[in-house]
């Protein structure tokens, strides 16, 4: 045979078995594409994932890499609303979760379980400068004219809400506390005057926070995991938890039309299984993030302390009637923004 | 050659058509579909009309300063060398090989609480940053190149006869600027304000940093668009996108115009 046609026969030959070979060894290995919001970024990157690699592993034999996506909460659900094709969404809020249900993409009860959905929790707290020169020391604070105050744009950013939702929670809260019954215009009040102490409206919590670093305001109102994250990474970030504050419920669920297509479901059932176990909130605690398994929360109560007066987004009526009352047309935040205008 | 002439026209419009034309086309219908009162009560929501009053101004004392710099920065381009003028040149380009983001960033590193700069400011209660003087640098920025590259080449192929024989006669710098070098610049400068102006209107990447955001305040036409998206009213949003679109639409025309003049005139 002649010297070019014996090589490019050798050369096909080793094309076909590399070709045959390779899907091969793809088929062993799955993917899930995992979606998330950015505050657990590191949580999920550099400990849970990991451990439930490992944990697959150890157990099926199976070898699993996960492709993960960080993101604002509201826009990557309305990423994966439109087309990302997520095996697995982590979100900050509920509703993120919810609209992928309307949409048809979750078509099970994924509220239905001992955690109502949940995966981790954390507090709406209120971060100052070093020292705390400003002596801030409950949400009134941040109404005085000395004092700037940071918070993203509800409008921009999901995870913004719970900050005012917080605040104005807070209003209902401390008035029901003295009076018996929730006062409406005292809740509105605290929030108009915080809202009106705010110097910068960021797109996201991240870049708050990023603004408040360098050097902008006097308190930022961020979340206690986002806090106790910048801590973990050494940055002397102070804060404390008001006496009355808002629960923040982080939502995992599977995508049953993503998981069916990719013929994932198993893994990533399994996956929302693993991280409501013991060992995943553990890893979730060492990170910040509060603990939704009872045992592990004991077991870092020191670290997570309840403030005295928690109430969660039930009591503002849940997300829907939080929609319509605060963010809505009519709503009370619109109400404040418009009437801090013409003050002026 | 028929055919292909044809062909290539008929590729250019498809072109045209599928990226630009189609696109508008749907939102503009899209923004109609509540209706023309539904639009103008989107349009007239008196967040919505400051935002877009704040973009108007803004771009408008924008390009008032982009006229003077653009100019002053081309004529030193052109009219005299030294040693960097090369990297000079180049670096004119920069503000559009940058990401937005970045640009604003920088912006914040630069004259933010913690810099140099920034604290002088500061000491001295200026407060440039969050505030409308920091969204007029984001637009200065990222504006920079529109009128010197649209001067230069004007300026460039200019005869000088006239300039020197008007020296000759005892004109002043001055004068010779003003009376016989601006008028041949002005269809050029103009075209560069143009640009600029219609690139401030929808800049968004280097405001959502440097601003503040804080509607009434200091929340432009692009951020309460994404505001809107980002909160499930995409009808809101449609609604200033469109009046954004008319304004960059009449100025479009307006350059178009000033080109045409221009040719007429100069024959």
């Amino acid at each position: 045979m002649n010297g070019t046609i014996r090589i490019s026969l050798i050369v096909s030959l080793l094309w076909v078995i590399c070709i045959g070979v390779l899907p091969q060894a793809a088929a062993e290995e799955k993917t899930i594409i995992f979606g998330a919001y950015t505050v657990p970024k590191d949580a999920y990157e550099q400990a849970v994932i990991p451990a439930f690699i490992k944990y697959w592993k150890e157990n099926t034999g199976q070898a699993v890499k996960f492709e993960q996506s960080y993101e604002a909460s509201g826009a990557q659900s309305r990423a994966i609303a439109a087309g990302l094709e997520a095996d697995i969404a982590a979100l900050s809020l509920e509703k993120d979760i919810s609209r992928l249900k309307e949409s048809g993409l979750i078509s099970h009860d994924w509220k239905q379980n001992k955690y109502h959905g949940f995966v981790t929790n954390s507090l709406v707290v209120i971060g100052y400068r070093p020292g705390n020169p400003k002596n801030i020391k409950e949400w009134d604070d941040l109404k005085r004219p000395d004092v700037d105050v940071l918070y993203p744009s509800p409008k921009t950013s999901g995870g913004a809400m719970w900050d005012v939702n917080a605040i104005y929670g807070a209003g209902l809260k401390l008035s029901e506390v003295k009076t018996g019954k929730k006062d409406y215009t005292f809740a509105k009040n605290l929030l108009k005057g915080v809202q009106k102490r705010v110097k910068v409206m960021d797109k996201s919590g991240r870049a708050s926070v990023t603004t408040f670093e360098q050097g902008i305001g006097d308190v930022l109102v961020t979340y206690e995991d986002e806090a106790l994250l910048r801590k973990k990474q050494g940055k002397d970030f102070q804060f404390l938890i008001p006496e009355s504050t808002i629960l923040i419920e982080n939502p995992i669920a599977v995508i049953d039309k993503n998981v069916d297509k990719h013929n994932t479901r198993q893994i990533a059932e399994a996956f929302v299984e693993f991280v409501h176990g013991k060992s995943a909130q553990r890893l979730f605690a060492q990170y910040g993030l509060r603990p939704v398994n009872e045992e592990v929360a004991q077991e870092f109560k020191e670290k997570f302390p309840v403030p005295k007066y928690l109430f969660d987004t039930n009591y503002l009526g849940g997300w829907d009637q939080v929609g319509k009352d605060i963010y809505g047309k009519e709503g009370v935040w619109t109400k404040i923004i418009e009437e801090l205008a013409t003050d002026k | 050659m028929r055919s292909g002439d044809a062909l290539l026209r008929s590729a250019s419009f498809g072109y045209i058509g599928l990226l630009i034309i189609l696109p508008i086309t749907v939102m503009i219908v899209r923004s109609l579909q509540g209706g023309l009162s539904a639009l103008w009560a989107d349009i007239t929501l008196p967040q919505a009309l400051f935002s877009l009053r704040l973009t108007i101004v803004t771009a408008f004392i924008m390009v008032l300063i982009n006229i003077v710099t653009g100019t002053a920065t081309a004529w030193v381009l052109v009219r005299y060398s030294f040693p960097g003028k090369q990297v000079m040149d180049a670096l004119i380009d920069l503000p559009f090989a940058m990401p937005t983001i970045v640009a604003g960033i920088m912006l914040v590193a630069l004259y933010g609480p913690r810099s140099v700069i920034g604290s002088f400011l500061q000491g001295h209660n200026i407060e440039v940053m969050f505030n409308t003087p920091g969204i007029i640098l984001a637009l200065l920025f990222v504006t920079f190149p529109f009128v010197v590259r649209a001067v230069q080449p004007v300026l460039i192929e200019l005869d000088q006869d006239m300039e020197e024989a008007a020296k000759t006669l005892g004109a002043s710098s001055a004068t010779i600027f003003f009376r016989i070098v601006l008028p041949s610049l002005m269809p050029s400068i103009l075209t560069g304000a143009a640009l600029s102006f219609s690139r401030a209107l929808g800049e968004f990447g280097s405001i959502i940093m440097v601003a503040g955001n804080i509607p009434f305040r200091t929340q432009v036409a692009s951020v309460y668009i994404y505001g809107e998206i980002e909160s499930y009213n995409p009808q809101g949003a449609l609604g200033l996108s469109v009046v954004l679109l008319f304004f960059s639409f009449a100025i479009l025309l307006l350059l178009n115009f000033i080109q045409y003049w221009n040719r007429r005139h100069e024959n």
